[in-house]
């Protein structure tokens, strides 16, 4: 962990570099960033709340889909860019020493600026909805500090399998797939048995991220403090537990990839 | 002095061959064994002890695959060993294939800001050092276009500039100064020359036996992943080159007798100026190159010509009866042909024989020309220049009496 501190300006060029890269030669460029939440909330709006009228906590669809796909995009973008980043980037693993985490920890960082830019959208929109800020807004970064946790933790262990076994590869779209649908972006956390409720939004910390923003920036409201903290827990549990395995596994990393 | 690296008892050895499938079941293994199965492994390092003091420029000689880089991953800790104890002091700086971290879609000034960091430069001394650094690198008006319309040259400098300008306590270079025109790889020999002044610690892998004889004063010689030998750079490139120069003699061509249809060579030997015969001759002294032959038929007028290579295209030196006109009348039956070089003005080291004969006029192969065998002009390497060992033992063949005269004006008052 010292190290870590040691080598924060390679991670911080480290990021510097992937931000400049992501949208190099796309017409579009960064716009990308306000484009991917707006689309997928839009068309989660358009099938699930006006032809399946999923129920939304009483607020607009879009809105409160926008909450799910801003948290959700930056978790899957961050999981999956993660676990693919020591594979990719294995020349450097080769030929340059830092302490790897680094290249998993890349992308989790940088993803963060897209979550800043997909709440952007998300309190604009709120906005033009017509809803005011409130003083429970301080409360924001809780829900930041629980995904970012949750991405280090699948960076950090799904990258250092995906050394060994690139089956990672193959099986992670699915497991993203299927978080997708079990975490409450398409759907309220209400949806949920109330007696499981708190279990499921802990043990799934997607789950509590996204209710938390909801809570804060869609209703105004304080965050769940068990299960926002809950997750919090679980999620750095996690994360520090695939420290500990990435470490171990991190000496055989340039001779295994 | 301190030691700036250290190996203890190092030994770094790989799986190989393998498919996932059986990596798999083998991780497994490992996980209830904890003892990882022995076969297939290739011994990359086996025990290594060395010590390299601060400050000392160290050179790793050795053929492909005798363990350099790998000894160079360990020393940057790109790898770790299987066994052993490894201690590096201070900042290290690894060139080991420059420039393979840099990204294609950005600029080479983004590059430089993002892959310096990278390699470990602050981003003050960066920003400080930039003109050095694009200099250096003489990359100049492509500065800000993206990576990928770069030359290949232009990468490679650019990222060896880059690493040149690292300020590190260690320097471990393996191969680098392999890019790019000479001017530049000349640029780079200076460079590090610099760092070691600078008393920073160097540790240089190259195939370029004279760099590492002009750089370093200490070298190592590695052979499958052994310290066959560890001293003074000189005595080290000596035996090493020795080596190489055995193996060939090893491999020469045999002995066996080889065909024409009507003339068979049925020996080459080599005689000394008492007649005895040898396989070696000292530099200045005289060399009977004797060939037995066995004619089926009479054959007239036969031209005999025999050169002597060093493995370049074309012979050094030749003796031919085109030019000296004294072809024989006729050969017939068994029959031996001396040609006797009077003194070899050559540098020591191994040399092959070339040999063949032609019909009258010239015209014809009746024997073709090929490779008769190798054989060792001997001596003693006594010159004090940079690279008197490597350069003697290497580069140009033909040794040539001669005086220097540098006359410089006179210094003013």
């Amino acid at each position: 962990m010292r190290e870590l501190w040691q080598f924060r300006d390679v991670l911080a060029a480290f990021v510097a570099r992937q931000l400049r890269v992501r949208y190099k030669q796309a017409v579009v460029g960064a716009g990308w960033v306000l484009l991917q939440p707006l689309a997928s909330a839009a068309i989660f709006a358009l099938f699930l709340g006006r032809y399946a009228h999923v129920k939304s906590e009483g607020t607009p669809y879009l809105l409160f889909a926008l909450g799910g796909t801003a948290a959700w995009g930056y978790f899957s973008g961050a999981a999956t860019t993660g676990s693919e980043s020591l594979v990719a980037n294995q020349n450097l693993l080769r030929k340059i020493y830092f302490p790897r985490e680094i290249l998993p920890l890349t992308a989790v960082v940088s993803g963060l600026v897209d979550l800043a830019i997909g709440l952007g959208v998300l309190v604009i929109v709120t906005f033009l909805y017509g809803i005011s800020p409130t003083v429970a807004w301080v409360a924001l970064p809780l829900p930041v500090l629980i995904l970012a946790a949750f991405a280090s933790a699948f960076a950090l262990g799904l990258s250092s399998l995906n050394i060994y076994y690139r089956d990672v590869r193959y099986v992670l779209p699915f497991l993203i797939q299927f978080g997708l649908f079990a975490s409450p972006i398409a759907y309220p956390l209400s949806a949920i048995p109330a007696s499981w409720r708190n279990a499921y939004a802990i043990l799934n910390p997607v789950g509590g991220a996204v209710d938390a923003v909801r809570r804060i920036v869609i209703h105004g409201d304080w965050p769940n403090p068990v299960t926002a903290f809950g997750a919090l827990g679980w999620s750095l549990c996690l994360a520090v537990l695939t420290y500990a395995l990435f470490k171990r596994l991190e000496r055989g990393f340039s001779d295994r990839v | 002095m301190a030691a700036a690296i250290e190996f203890r008892n190092v030994s770094k050895y790989f799986r190989a061959n393998r498919t996932a499938y059986s990596m798999a079941r083998d991780d497994l293994a490992a996980l209830f064994t904890r003892r990882s199965p022995d076969a297939n492994v290739i011994r990359a390092l086996d025990e290594i002890d060395l010590e390299i003091p601060e400050g000392q420029a160290f050179g790793l000689i050795g053929e492909n695959g005798a363990g350099k880089t790998t000894l160079l991953k360990l020393a940057s800790r790109i790898t770790y060993p299987t066994a052993g104890k490894i201690r590096v002091r201070g900042r290290v700086g690894a060139l080991i294939e420059v420039g393979s971290g840099m990204h294609p879609e950005l600029t080479g000034r983004e590059n430089i800001g993002l892959y310096g960091r990278i390699l470990g430069i602050s981003r003050r001394d960066i920003r400080r050092r930039f003109d050095e650094i694009v200099d250096f690198a003489e990359i100049g008006p492509a500065l800000d276009r993206p990576l990928k319309q770069f030359s290949s040259g232009m990468q490679l400098r650019l990222g060896f500039s880059l690493a040149a300008h690292l300020e590190p306590d260690v320097l471990l270079v393996d191969e680098a100064i392999a890019v790019g025109d000479a001017g530049f790889q000349y640029r780079c020999v200076e460079r590090i020359s610099t760092l070691v002044k600078e008393g920073r610690t160097l540790v240089f892998v190259s195939h370029n036996m004279s760099a590492v004889e002009a750089l370093c004063e200490r070298s190592l010689l590695l052979r499958q992943g052994r310290i066959v030998r560890d001293g003074p750079t000189r005595e080290v490139i000596a035996e090493y080159l020795h080596g190489v120069e055995q193996v060939l003699l090893e491999k020469g061509p045999s002995r066996a007798p080889r065909y024409g249809e009507e003339l068979e060579l049925i020996g080459v030997t080599l005689l000394d100026e008492h007649a005895n015969e040898v396989d070696g001759v000292g530099a200045g002294r005289p060399l009977t190159v004797r060939l037995n032959l066995r004619a089926s038929r009479p054959i007239h007028r036969p031209i005999f010509e025999i050169g002597i290579a060093d493995g370049r295209i074309g012979s050094l030196a030749m003796a031919s009866m085109l030019i000296d006109g004294q072809a024989p009348e006729v050969l017939e039956g068994d029959c031996t042909v001396d040609c006797t070089f009077h003194d070899l003005p050559l540098m020591p080291r191994v040399y092959e024989l070339w040999g063949g004969v032609m019909g009258a006029a010239g015209l014809g192969d009746v024997l073709a020309w090929q490779r008769l065998r190798l054989f060792r002009v001997e001596g003693e390497v006594s010159q004090a220049g940079l690279a008197a060992v490597s350069e003697t033992l290497m580069k140009a063949p033909i040794q040539l009496r001669y005086d220097w005269a540098v006359r410089v004006p006179a210094a003013r008052p």
